[in-house]
């Protein structure tokens, strides 16, 4: 494929996810939906079964209002509504973890609003260093195996999981240097960018990989040059294309993300030298650098400023998903961190209904003049 | 050289022609937002008022909600860039602007230069905004310019909340079932319209001296409630409702002469 193709095939994967599980579906495999974040689908995959990204998408809230009131996170009422809709029949299972409030309930209101597809609890630690955190989390990671095998019927086998997890660490790989890459290549769209990051949550891992790594291979070493204004980008989803056209019409370039949909995810692999398992965990336990892992020191703060500084982005656009509370608790420590170093904040705020981005053309527009 | 700034909004279009860069030559305002032919008919006045013709535009810009829609406009820009110039010029030295206009609130953080260096706006609701007042302006079926003079004559002003403009009008209705003076439930709206924004400035940062601009900058109850909330004076001037089609025709001019260099 030439790239122009590549793209093509990442945009087509990104923005049909429901022709991506029919077809998984039609060739006879499991599909088992995994929700933000976090979810080990390391241990999925080894199972035999496809992990297919459960993140929502942005279309009116109808049924889904039945079960939440109004002023919680739109990525989990649209999942659910996705759901309930009948979006995701055909998966075996939908593997919620515990990382946040709204993500509770997500669970707990799924069993009742969609039966039909069983729901496995990953339940985390916040505590998650030492022997008890890392204890505490394979204990989750064995429930999930055990509801698993329950659900589908597969059976987990720790030497897959080995094979899984090396196929895990080459996509985190991939997906690191395609970050790397893409300030050398200003003519990748907002829209295309994302299109990359999505498309992993409905590939297998082995195929994107293969098609990132091709992507890189044709790319070369490219070139900063350009005249859009580079900026970075955080939140939980930056996924919505009619925000993304904002940011092209106005010239505005993503040179870095800390987005939890996109480079968040991505940044550590599983260790070598432990049993599958155990290693799996500590991999959880040396995650950071994220709104809704604890940290007492809050080093995700300085981590974002220090980032957009190395990658020369002139501003931070904190994209926040309404109603996420451990996105808005950072906000303003996310913005005094910025200041010191003399970046500047831009706040977005989207949901998952939003059909005019107005607003947000405006303090973009008002925000690029502040940067150039 | 006479450049045009243009300001749609979404009850409003306002219109300047600025000579050279710091002489107002003409102004025109519109009762008649995005949508309806007020773009136009302001433009129109405002050539008439001047004694000029089209032809003598060097440059026109565009603002407001409606700065897309307006095919005549050599280029635009946000309000709040807009408001941030035009209150510049009104008033030297300004570092806090709080803009309310008919659909949404804003507040801007300029440096000593006159340059923007930081802004909050309002999430999508009505609360503190023009509209809010427009809405309890027809529950009290008063005139939305009276609204000033009535609570300057409240004597206990009543409570009326900041969260949502449907609550407030409930709380409005309540109010005065409850026999509270009308003055009083207006003074009441006008510390809600306050209590909203001043939160929202309050995230911005409040830096002296501190200016109102946009509609709702007419409604002394308002202003006056927001002092009381912020704790410092916050001025504001006749032109304030223009002050982001002031804005748009600086910037007209700014990028013309940019032109010209380059």
């Amino acid at each position: 494929m030439n790239t122009q193709e590549l793209f093509e095939t990442f945009r087509d994967a990104a923005a049909h996810p429901k022709k991506q599980l029919d077809a998984y579906l039609a060739a006879g495999e499991k599909v088992v939906l995994t929700a933000p974040v976090y979810v080990p689908e390391e241990i999925i995959h080894a199972m035999g079964l496809v992990p297919m990204g459960a993140w929502g998408a942005d279309l009116p809230l109808a049924r889904s209002k039945e079960y939440f009131p109004a002023f919680i996170c739109s990525i989990m009422q649209s999942i659910l509504e996705l759901g309930i809709r009948g979006e995701y029949d055909g998966a075996s299972a939908i593997v919620i973890p515990s990382l946040c409030d709204s993500l509770k309930c997500l669970g707990e209101n799924w069993k009742y609003a969609v039966p039909t597809i069983p729901f496995i609890p990953m339940t985390y630690p916040q505590n998650r260093w030492g022997e008890v955190g890392t204890a505490f989390t394979k204990a989750g990671y064995e429930r999930v195996i055990a509801d698993l095998e329950k659900a589908t019927g597969a059976k987990f086998d720790e030497e897959k999981l080995t094979a899984s997890i090396r196929v895990y660490n080459r996509h985190n790989d991939a997906m690191r240097r395609l970050a790397a890459a893409l300030p050398r290549h200003p003519e990748v769209t907002a829209r295309q960018r994302s299109d990359l990051f999505k498309s992993a949550f409905f590939m297998k891992k082995e195929t994107h990989t293969a098609l990132v790594e091709e992507l890189l291979g044709q790319w070369g070493e490219g070139s900063q040059a350009g005249e859009k204004v580079p900026v970075m980008t955080t939140g939980i989803l930056c996924d919505s294309p009619a925000l993304l056209d904002i940011f092209d019409e106005l010239g505005l370039r993503i040179v870095a993300d800390d987005v939890a949909a996109e480079s968040r995810q991505y940044r550590t692999d599983t260790p070598d030298g432990l049993a599958p398992l155990d290693a799996l965990s500590e991999k959880f336990a040396r995650m950071g650098l994220c709104s809704v892992l604890y940290h007492p020191k809050k080093e995700r703060l300085e981590y974002i400023a220090k980032t957009a500084k190395e990658k020369g982005a002139k501003g931070v656009i904190v994209v926040l998903t309404k109603f996420c509370d451990p996105e808005e608790f950072d906000y303003p420590l996310l913005k005094k961190a910025c200041s010191a170093t003399g970046l500047p904040v831009a706040l977005v705020e989207v949901d998952r209904q939003m059909e005019d981005f107005e607003q947000a053309r405006t303090l973009l527009e008002a925000f690029k003049v502040m940067l150039v | 050289m006479i450049t045009l700034g243009i300001d749609i909004g979404s009850t409003t279009s306002k219109c300047v022609l600025l000579e050279d860069g710091n002489r107002i030559a003409a102004t025109a305002l519109v009762s008649a937002g995005i949508g309806t032919g007020g773009a136009e008919e302001a433009y129109r006045r405002v050539l008439t008022a001047a004694g000029v013709d089209e032809g003598a535009v060097a440059r026109k810009m565009a603002t407001g909600y409606g700065r897309k829609r307006w095919p005549a406009a050599d280029g635009e820009l946000s309000e709040l860039t807009a408001h941030a110039l035009g209150c510049h010029y009104l008033l030297p030295g300004v570092r806090t602007v709080i803009d309310i206009g008919g659909q949404d609130a804003k507040v801007i953080s300029l440096d000593g230069q006159g340059r923007m260096s930081g802004f909050v706006m309002n999430d999508k609701c009505a609360a503190g905004t023009g509209r809010f007042l427009e809405v309890m302006a027809g529950i009290l079926k008063v005139e939305v310019g009276e609204l000033a003079a009535m609570a300057a004559r409240a004597r206990a002003p009543a409570p009326v909340s900041s969260t949502c403009t449907v609550f407030a009008e409930s709380e409005v209705i309540s109010q005065l079932a409850n026999g509270a003076a009308r003055e009083d439930v207006v003074a009441g709206i006008c510390r809600s319209v306050a209590a909203r924004v001043g939160a929202l400035a309050r995230r911005a940062g409040v830096r002296e001296p501190v200016c109102m601009s946009g509609g709702v900058a007419a409604n002394d109850g308002v202003r006056r409630a927001l002092e009381e909330v912020l704790g410092v004076p916050v001025t504001t001037f006749p032109q304030a409702q223009l002050a982001g089609a002031l804005g748009a025709a600086l910037w007209a001019w700014q990028t013309a002469e940019h032109k010209e260099m380059t």
